[in-house]
Protein backbone atom coordinates (compact mmCIF):
# COMPACT_ATOMS: atom_id res chain seq x y z
CA UNK A 1 0.00 0.00 0.00
CA UNK A 2 1.37 3.51 -0.93
CA UNK A 3 2.21 5.63 1.94
CA UNK A 4 0.55 8.90 2.51
CA UNK A 5 3.31 10.87 1.01
CA UNK A 6 3.59 8.78 -2.24
CA UNK A 7 0.00 9.89 -2.94
CA UNK A 8 0.30 13.04 -1.86
CA UNK A 9 2.78 13.71 -4.31
CA UNK A 10 1.70 11.87 -7.28
CA UNK A 11 -1.33 14.29 -6.31
CA UNK A 12 0.73 17.51 -6.87
CA UNK A 13 2.64 16.15 -10.08
CA UNK A 14 -0.68 15.69 -11.81
CA UNK A 15 -2.06 18.85 -10.34
CA UNK A 16 0.93 21.03 -12.22
CA UNK A 17 0.50 18.94 -15.16
CA UNK A 18 -3.44 19.94 -15.13
CA UNK A 19 -2.45 23.63 -14.60
CA UNK A 20 0.22 23.24 -17.74
CA UNK A 21 -2.84 21.80 -20.11
CA UNK A 22 -5.23 24.10 -19.20
CA UNK A 23 -2.97 26.93 -20.07
CA UNK A 24 -2.41 25.34 -23.33
CA UNK A 25 -5.75 25.17 -23.82
CA UNK A 26 -5.96 28.90 -22.95
CA UNK A 27 -3.28 29.77 -25.45
CA UNK A 28 -4.61 27.47 -28.17
CA UNK A 29 -8.32 29.48 -27.73
CA UNK A 30 -7.05 32.63 -28.45
CA UNK A 31 -4.59 31.57 -31.44
CA UNK A 32 -7.54 29.66 -32.53
CA UNK A 33 -9.81 32.97 -32.83
CA UNK A 34 -7.10 34.74 -34.20
CA UNK A 35 -6.20 32.02 -37.06
CA UNK A 36 -9.92 31.82 -38.17
CA UNK A 37 -9.99 35.62 -38.55
CA UNK A 38 -7.15 35.05 -40.83
CA UNK A 39 -8.68 32.20 -42.63
CA UNK A 40 -11.55 34.28 -42.90
CA UNK A 41 -9.71 37.54 -44.15
CA UNK A 42 -8.36 35.24 -46.83
CA UNK A 43 -11.66 33.98 -47.95
CA UNK A 44 -12.61 36.86 -50.31
CA UNK A 45 -9.32 36.67 -52.32
CA UNK A 46 -9.70 33.21 -52.74
CA UNK A 47 -13.19 32.87 -53.66
CA UNK A 48 -13.13 36.44 -55.80
CA UNK A 49 -10.41 34.28 -58.11
CA UNK A 50 -12.00 30.95 -58.27
CA UNK A 51 -14.87 32.92 -60.09
CA UNK A 52 -12.48 34.60 -62.02
CA UNK A 53 -11.15 31.41 -63.07
CA UNK A 54 -13.97 29.66 -63.61
CA UNK A 55 -15.20 32.22 -66.31
CA UNK A 56 -12.02 32.38 -67.64
CA UNK A 57 -11.39 28.36 -67.94
CA UNK A 58 -13.89 27.90 -70.36
CA UNK A 59 -11.79 29.08 -72.86
CA UNK A 60 -8.93 27.28 -72.26
CA UNK A 61 -8.12 24.70 -74.93
CA UNK A 62 -5.00 22.11 -74.10
CA UNK A 63 -2.07 24.09 -74.60
CA UNK A 64 1.33 24.47 -73.99
CA UNK A 65 3.34 26.47 -71.38
CA UNK A 66 1.63 27.33 -68.54
CA UNK A 67 -1.85 26.42 -69.55
CA UNK A 68 -0.48 22.78 -68.78
CA UNK A 69 -1.75 23.99 -65.00
CA UNK A 70 -5.27 23.84 -66.16
CA UNK A 71 -5.13 21.48 -68.51
CA UNK A 72 -2.83 18.56 -67.10
CA UNK A 73 0.20 16.99 -68.97
CA UNK A 74 -1.97 14.34 -70.25
CA UNK A 75 -0.54 11.98 -68.58
CA UNK A 76 -0.77 10.31 -65.05
CA UNK A 77 1.92 7.98 -64.25
CA UNK A 78 3.92 10.12 -62.04
CA UNK A 79 2.27 11.90 -58.39
CA UNK A 80 3.31 14.36 -55.62
CA UNK A 81 1.75 14.18 -52.20
CA UNK A 82 2.14 17.05 -50.58
CA UNK A 83 0.65 16.68 -46.22
CA UNK A 84 0.12 19.36 -44.81
CA UNK A 85 0.61 19.02 -40.82
CA UNK A 86 1.57 20.91 -37.81
CA UNK A 87 5.33 21.75 -36.77
CA UNK A 88 3.94 20.58 -33.53
CA UNK A 89 2.75 18.11 -31.32
CA UNK A 90 0.24 17.67 -28.50
CA UNK A 91 -2.69 18.54 -30.22
CA UNK A 92 -4.47 14.92 -30.41
CA UNK A 93 -4.82 13.22 -33.76
CA UNK A 94 -4.52 16.11 -35.75
CA UNK A 95 -1.03 15.27 -37.23
CA UNK A 96 -1.37 11.39 -37.46
CA UNK A 97 -4.40 11.57 -39.40
CA UNK A 98 -2.36 13.26 -41.87
CA UNK A 99 0.15 11.08 -41.92
CA UNK A 100 -2.20 7.75 -42.13
CA UNK A 101 -4.03 9.06 -44.59
CA UNK A 102 -1.34 10.23 -46.79
CA UNK A 103 0.33 6.99 -46.00
CA UNK A 104 -2.40 5.14 -47.44
CA UNK A 105 -2.88 7.51 -50.11
CA UNK A 106 0.27 6.89 -51.44
CA UNK A 107 0.08 3.21 -50.88
CA UNK A 108 -2.64 2.87 -52.99
CA UNK A 109 -1.41 4.87 -55.93
CA UNK A 110 1.78 2.83 -55.60
CA UNK A 111 -0.82 -0.03 -56.04
CA UNK A 112 -1.86 1.03 -59.38
CA UNK A 113 1.56 1.33 -60.42
CA UNK A 114 2.39 5.17 -60.28
CA UNK A 115 5.54 6.44 -59.05
CA UNK A 116 4.63 8.79 -56.27
CA UNK A 117 6.88 11.59 -54.64
CA UNK A 118 6.17 13.03 -50.97
CA UNK A 119 7.13 16.72 -50.13
CA UNK A 120 5.83 17.26 -46.56
CA UNK A 121 4.88 20.62 -45.33
CA UNK A 122 5.06 21.12 -41.60
CA UNK A 123 8.05 19.57 -39.03
CA UNK A 124 5.37 16.21 -38.06
CA UNK A 125 4.55 14.72 -41.26
CA UNK A 126 8.21 15.29 -42.64
CA UNK A 127 9.68 13.60 -39.53
CA UNK A 128 7.27 10.50 -39.98
CA UNK A 129 8.06 10.15 -43.80
CA UNK A 130 11.34 10.82 -42.90
CA UNK A 131 11.60 7.49 -41.15
CA UNK A 132 8.95 5.89 -43.58
CA UNK A 133 10.01 6.35 -47.00
CA UNK A 134 13.07 8.81 -46.79
CA UNK A 135 13.85 8.20 -50.51
CA UNK A 136 10.90 9.67 -51.66
CA UNK A 137 10.49 13.09 -50.16
CA UNK A 138 11.70 15.60 -52.52
CA UNK A 139 11.64 18.74 -50.66
CA UNK A 140 10.20 19.78 -47.14
CA UNK A 141 8.96 22.69 -45.83
CA UNK A 142 8.79 23.31 -42.40
CA UNK A 143 8.87 26.42 -39.75
CA UNK A 144 6.66 28.20 -41.50
CA UNK A 145 5.90 30.44 -38.73
CA UNK A 146 3.30 29.25 -37.37
CA UNK A 147 1.49 32.06 -35.60
CA UNK A 148 2.22 34.63 -38.48
CA UNK A 149 1.79 32.57 -42.18
CA UNK A 150 2.19 34.85 -44.73
CA UNK A 151 1.65 34.53 -48.21
CA UNK A 152 5.40 34.86 -48.88
CA UNK A 153 5.49 31.47 -47.29
CA UNK A 154 3.18 29.81 -49.90
CA UNK A 155 4.27 31.50 -52.59
CA UNK A 156 8.04 29.77 -51.88
CA UNK A 157 5.97 26.33 -51.59
CA UNK A 158 3.73 26.90 -54.80
CA UNK A 159 6.93 28.07 -56.88
CA UNK A 160 8.63 25.16 -56.02
CA UNK A 161 6.19 22.58 -57.36
CA UNK A 162 5.66 24.74 -59.89
CA UNK A 163 9.08 24.53 -61.02
CA UNK A 164 8.81 21.14 -60.49
CA UNK A 165 5.74 20.87 -62.69
CA UNK A 166 7.27 22.03 -65.30
CA UNK A 167 10.56 20.62 -65.61
CA UNK A 168 8.26 17.60 -66.00
CA UNK A 169 8.81 15.85 -62.66
CA UNK A 170 5.35 15.00 -62.14
CA UNK A 171 1.91 14.69 -63.47
CA UNK A 172 -0.33 15.35 -60.67
CA UNK A 173 -0.11 17.01 -56.99
CA UNK A 174 -2.60 15.92 -54.06
CA UNK A 175 -2.72 18.23 -51.26
CA UNK A 176 -3.84 16.19 -48.41
CA UNK A 177 -4.63 18.44 -45.03
CA UNK A 178 -7.41 19.39 -42.31
CA UNK A 179 -9.83 20.85 -43.39
CA UNK A 180 -11.20 23.29 -40.50
CA UNK A 181 -14.99 22.82 -39.72
CA UNK A 182 -15.56 23.81 -36.80
CA UNK A 183 -13.55 24.73 -33.56
CA UNK A 184 -13.26 21.09 -32.31
CA UNK A 185 -13.85 19.18 -35.74
CA UNK A 186 -11.03 19.04 -38.49
CA UNK A 187 -11.51 16.88 -41.69
CA UNK A 188 -8.82 15.41 -43.67
CA UNK A 189 -9.24 16.51 -46.95
CA UNK A 190 -7.40 15.51 -50.46
CA UNK A 191 -7.57 18.07 -53.00
CA UNK A 192 -5.48 17.85 -56.59
CA UNK A 193 -4.03 21.35 -56.93
CA UNK A 194 -2.29 20.38 -60.34
CA UNK A 195 -3.90 19.92 -62.86
CA UNK A 196 -6.42 21.91 -61.55
CA UNK A 197 -9.63 20.43 -60.46
CA UNK A 198 -12.44 22.01 -62.58
CA UNK A 199 -15.15 19.74 -61.15
CA UNK A 200 -16.25 22.20 -58.60
CA UNK A 201 -15.94 25.28 -60.37
CA UNK A 202 -17.62 24.24 -63.06
CA UNK A 203 -21.12 24.54 -61.53
CA UNK A 204 -19.80 28.11 -60.58
CA UNK A 205 -19.05 28.40 -64.33
CA UNK A 206 -22.25 27.47 -65.37
CA UNK A 207 -23.54 30.40 -62.76
CA UNK A 208 -21.69 32.69 -64.49
CA UNK A 209 -22.58 32.25 -67.86
CA UNK A 210 -26.53 32.43 -67.09
CA UNK A 211 -25.57 35.84 -65.55
CA UNK A 212 -24.03 36.56 -69.11
CA UNK A 213 -20.91 38.01 -67.98
CA UNK A 214 -19.43 39.23 -71.07
CA UNK A 215 -15.91 40.36 -70.19
CA UNK A 216 -13.87 42.27 -72.30
CA UNK A 217 -10.31 41.11 -71.83
CA UNK A 218 -6.91 42.99 -70.94
CA UNK A 219 -4.67 42.51 -72.60
CA UNK A 220 -6.36 39.19 -73.83
CA UNK A 221 -7.57 35.81 -72.26
CA UNK A 222 -4.56 33.93 -72.59
CA UNK A 223 -2.25 36.59 -71.04
CA UNK A 224 -4.56 36.99 -67.94
CA UNK A 225 -5.05 32.62 -67.39
CA UNK A 226 -1.17 32.77 -67.77
CA UNK A 227 -1.09 34.97 -65.14
CA UNK A 228 -3.98 33.66 -63.43
CA UNK A 229 -3.06 30.19 -63.20
CA UNK A 230 0.02 30.41 -61.03
CA UNK A 231 -1.31 32.15 -58.87
CA UNK A 232 -4.34 30.68 -58.04
CA UNK A 233 -1.85 27.56 -57.15
CA UNK A 234 -0.50 30.12 -54.68
CA UNK A 235 -3.75 31.03 -53.19
CA UNK A 236 -4.74 27.46 -52.96
CA UNK A 237 -1.69 26.35 -51.00
CA UNK A 238 -2.38 29.76 -49.03
CA UNK A 239 -5.79 28.67 -47.99
CA UNK A 240 -5.05 25.31 -47.39
CA UNK A 241 -1.99 26.69 -44.70
CA UNK A 242 -4.44 29.02 -43.20
CA UNK A 243 -7.25 26.23 -42.62
CA UNK A 244 -4.52 23.78 -41.75
CA UNK A 245 -3.43 26.51 -38.88
CA UNK A 246 -6.73 27.02 -37.78
CA UNK A 247 -7.49 23.06 -37.64
CA UNK A 248 -4.12 23.03 -35.48
CA UNK A 249 -5.25 25.32 -32.78
CA UNK A 250 -8.79 23.91 -32.87
CA UNK A 251 -7.55 20.62 -32.13
CA UNK A 252 -4.82 21.74 -29.78
CA UNK A 253 -7.23 23.26 -27.48
CA UNK A 254 -9.66 20.18 -27.41
CA UNK A 255 -6.66 17.95 -26.64
CA UNK A 256 -5.55 19.96 -23.73
CA UNK A 257 -9.38 20.31 -22.66
CA UNK A 258 -9.38 16.96 -22.73
CA UNK A 259 -6.17 16.34 -20.77
CA UNK A 260 -7.51 18.99 -18.38
CA UNK A 261 -10.30 17.51 -17.45
CA UNK A 262 -8.81 13.89 -17.37
CA UNK A 263 -6.20 15.30 -14.92
CA UNK A 264 -9.26 16.80 -13.03
CA UNK A 265 -10.57 12.61 -12.63
CA UNK A 266 -7.27 12.13 -11.78
CA UNK A 267 -6.92 13.87 -9.09
CA UNK A 268 -10.30 13.37 -7.42
CA UNK A 269 -9.88 9.84 -7.20
CA UNK A 270 -6.24 10.36 -5.93
CA UNK A 271 -7.49 12.23 -3.45
CA UNK A 272 -10.56 10.16 -2.50
CA UNK A 273 -7.24 7.09 -2.21
CA UNK A 274 -5.96 9.98 0.16
CA UNK A 275 -8.31 10.22 2.17
CA UNK A 276 -9.26 6.53 2.69
CA UNK A 277 -5.68 5.85 3.37
CA UNK A 278 -5.69 8.39 5.77
CA UNK A 279 -9.28 6.93 7.84
CA UNK A 280 -7.25 3.52 7.63
CA UNK A 281 -3.96 4.65 9.74
CA UNK A 282 -6.08 7.15 12.18
CA UNK A 283 -8.84 3.74 12.89
CA UNK A 284 -5.69 1.02 12.89
CA UNK A 285 -4.30 4.06 15.62
CA UNK A 286 -7.44 3.84 17.32
CA UNK A 287 -7.72 -0.14 17.67
CA UNK A 288 -4.31 -0.11 18.90
CA UNK A 289 -5.19 2.52 21.64
CA UNK A 290 -8.65 0.61 22.55
CA UNK A 291 -6.62 -2.48 22.76
CA UNK A 292 -4.03 -1.24 25.02
CA UNK A 293 -6.54 0.34 26.96
CA UNK A 294 -8.62 -3.03 27.29
CA UNK A 295 -5.60 -5.10 28.43
CA UNK A 296 -4.61 -2.84 31.08
CA UNK B 1 -23.67 61.70 -58.80
CA UNK B 2 -23.16 57.84 -59.22
CA UNK B 3 -21.06 55.87 -56.91
CA UNK B 4 -19.22 52.49 -58.16
CA UNK B 5 -18.30 49.89 -55.09
CA UNK B 6 -14.70 49.07 -55.44
CA UNK B 7 -12.67 46.51 -53.68
CA UNK B 8 -9.45 45.80 -53.28
CA UNK B 9 -8.29 42.55 -51.79
CA UNK B 10 -5.19 41.18 -51.04
CA UNK B 11 -3.96 37.49 -50.03
CA UNK B 12 -4.28 38.31 -46.46
CA UNK B 13 -7.26 40.95 -45.61
CA UNK B 14 -9.70 42.69 -47.80
CA UNK B 15 -7.83 46.17 -47.77
CA UNK B 16 -10.81 48.38 -48.77
CA UNK B 17 -14.26 48.06 -49.26
CA UNK B 18 -16.66 51.16 -50.08
CA UNK B 19 -18.27 53.44 -52.66
CA UNK B 20 -15.97 55.53 -54.94
CA UNK B 21 -16.40 58.08 -57.57
CA UNK B 22 -13.61 57.03 -59.37
CA UNK B 23 -10.94 54.93 -59.46
CA UNK B 24 -7.36 54.36 -61.35
CA UNK B 25 -6.45 51.13 -62.00
CA UNK B 26 -2.97 50.62 -63.38
CA UNK B 27 -3.68 47.92 -66.32
CA UNK B 28 -0.99 46.18 -68.39
CA UNK B 29 -1.23 48.18 -71.05
CA UNK B 30 -2.12 51.44 -69.40
CA UNK B 31 -4.05 52.72 -66.73
CA UNK B 32 -8.04 52.45 -66.88
CA UNK B 33 -10.18 54.89 -64.96
CA UNK B 34 -13.06 53.34 -63.38
CA UNK B 35 -15.97 55.35 -63.59
CA UNK B 36 -19.87 54.49 -62.66
CA UNK B 37 -20.98 52.03 -65.50
CA UNK B 38 -18.19 51.20 -66.67
CA UNK B 39 -18.46 48.30 -69.64
CA UNK B 40 -17.06 44.71 -68.30
CA UNK B 41 -13.52 44.15 -68.52
CA UNK B 42 -11.05 41.82 -66.91
CA UNK B 43 -7.22 43.33 -66.68
CA UNK B 44 -4.45 42.02 -65.28
CA UNK B 45 -2.51 45.22 -63.66
CA UNK B 46 1.36 46.01 -63.63
CA UNK B 47 3.24 47.28 -60.37
CA UNK B 48 1.81 50.43 -60.23
CA UNK B 49 -0.73 52.82 -58.30
CA UNK B 50 -3.98 52.60 -57.52
CA UNK B 51 -6.00 55.67 -57.01
CA UNK B 52 -9.48 56.13 -55.03
CA UNK B 53 -11.13 59.21 -55.27
CA UNK B 54 -14.39 60.23 -53.80
CA UNK B 55 -17.39 61.74 -55.54
CA UNK B 56 -16.07 64.98 -56.34
CA UNK B 57 -12.42 63.58 -57.55
CA UNK B 58 -10.70 64.26 -54.44
CA UNK B 59 -8.01 61.67 -54.16
CA UNK B 60 -9.34 59.35 -50.83
CA UNK B 61 -6.90 56.98 -50.72
CA UNK B 62 -3.53 56.31 -53.12
CA UNK B 63 -2.00 52.54 -52.62
CA UNK B 64 0.90 51.00 -54.55
CA UNK B 65 0.06 47.54 -55.85
CA UNK B 66 3.08 44.59 -57.26
CA UNK B 67 0.48 43.49 -59.51
CA UNK B 68 -2.88 41.34 -59.69
CA UNK B 69 -5.90 41.71 -61.57
CA UNK B 70 -8.70 43.83 -61.82
CA UNK B 71 -12.43 42.54 -62.44
CA UNK B 72 -14.65 45.70 -63.46
CA UNK B 73 -18.54 45.74 -64.29
CA UNK B 74 -20.85 48.89 -64.29
CA UNK B 75 -21.61 48.63 -60.77
CA UNK B 76 -18.37 46.69 -58.80
CA UNK B 77 -14.64 47.19 -58.87
CA UNK B 78 -12.91 44.52 -58.07
CA UNK B 79 -9.38 44.62 -57.60
CA UNK B 80 -6.91 41.10 -56.30
CA UNK B 81 -3.60 42.43 -55.56
CA UNK B 82 -0.60 40.21 -54.45
CA UNK B 83 0.76 43.03 -52.52
CA UNK B 84 -0.72 46.28 -51.02
CA UNK B 85 0.83 48.89 -49.75
CA UNK B 86 -0.81 52.75 -48.74
CA UNK B 87 1.43 55.30 -51.02
CA UNK B 88 1.97 57.43 -47.92
CA UNK B 89 3.43 54.61 -45.79
CA UNK B 90 6.08 54.03 -48.15
CA UNK B 91 9.74 55.73 -47.52
CA UNK B 92 12.00 56.88 -49.60
CA UNK B 93 15.04 55.72 -48.54
CA UNK B 94 14.14 52.56 -47.46
CA UNK B 95 12.66 51.73 -51.45
CA UNK B 96 16.18 52.99 -52.78
CA UNK B 97 18.03 50.76 -50.15
CA UNK B 98 15.82 47.96 -51.17
CA UNK B 99 16.71 48.61 -54.98
CA UNK B 100 20.41 48.67 -54.02
CA UNK B 101 20.37 45.19 -52.40
CA UNK B 102 18.24 43.60 -55.08
CA UNK B 103 20.87 45.29 -57.32
CA UNK B 104 23.58 43.74 -56.12
CA UNK B 105 21.99 40.32 -55.60
CA UNK B 106 22.15 37.50 -57.79
CA UNK B 107 18.86 35.50 -57.90
CA UNK B 108 16.80 34.28 -59.84
CA UNK B 109 13.52 36.00 -59.01
CA UNK B 110 15.64 39.03 -57.81
CA UNK B 111 15.02 41.00 -61.01
CA UNK B 112 11.37 40.77 -60.58
CA UNK B 113 11.31 41.93 -57.40
CA UNK B 114 13.72 44.86 -58.69
CA UNK B 115 10.95 46.01 -61.29
CA UNK B 116 8.71 45.79 -58.65
CA UNK B 117 10.75 47.95 -56.37
CA UNK B 118 11.97 50.48 -58.93
CA UNK B 119 7.65 50.95 -60.00
CA UNK B 120 7.43 51.66 -56.00
CA UNK B 121 10.16 54.06 -56.15
CA UNK B 122 8.45 55.47 -59.07
CA UNK B 123 4.89 55.41 -57.96
CA UNK B 124 6.69 57.43 -54.82
CA UNK B 125 7.89 60.39 -56.99
CA UNK B 126 5.04 60.42 -59.34
CA UNK B 127 2.46 63.45 -59.04
CA UNK B 128 0.17 61.78 -61.58
CA UNK B 129 -3.43 62.21 -60.93
CA UNK B 130 -3.05 63.44 -57.62
CA UNK B 131 -5.24 66.47 -58.55
CA UNK B 132 -7.95 66.02 -61.44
Amino acid sequence: MPSLKDIKTQINSVGSTKKITSAMKMVAASKLRRSQEKAEAARPYSSRLEEMLSSLGSSAASGEGIIKLLTGTGNDQNYIVVPVSADRGLCGGFNSSINRETFKLVKSLEGNGKKVQLMPVGKKSRDFFNRLMKDQIIESFVDLNVSNIGYESALNISNKLQELYFDGKFDKCILVFNKFKSAISQEVTQQQLIPLDVSNSEKEEEKENSSNAIYDYEPDEETILKDLLPKNVSIQIFKVLLESDAGEQGARMAAMDNATRNAGEMIDSLTLKYNRTRQAFITKELIEIISGAESI
Amino acid sequence: MATISFDLVSPENLIFNDEAGMIIVPGKDGDLGVLPGHSKVMSSLRPGRIMVYGEDKNLLKAFFVSGGFAEINPEKCIVLAESVVELNTLDKSSIEKEIQNLENKDEKNSEEKLLVAKAKLEAFNSKFYEKI
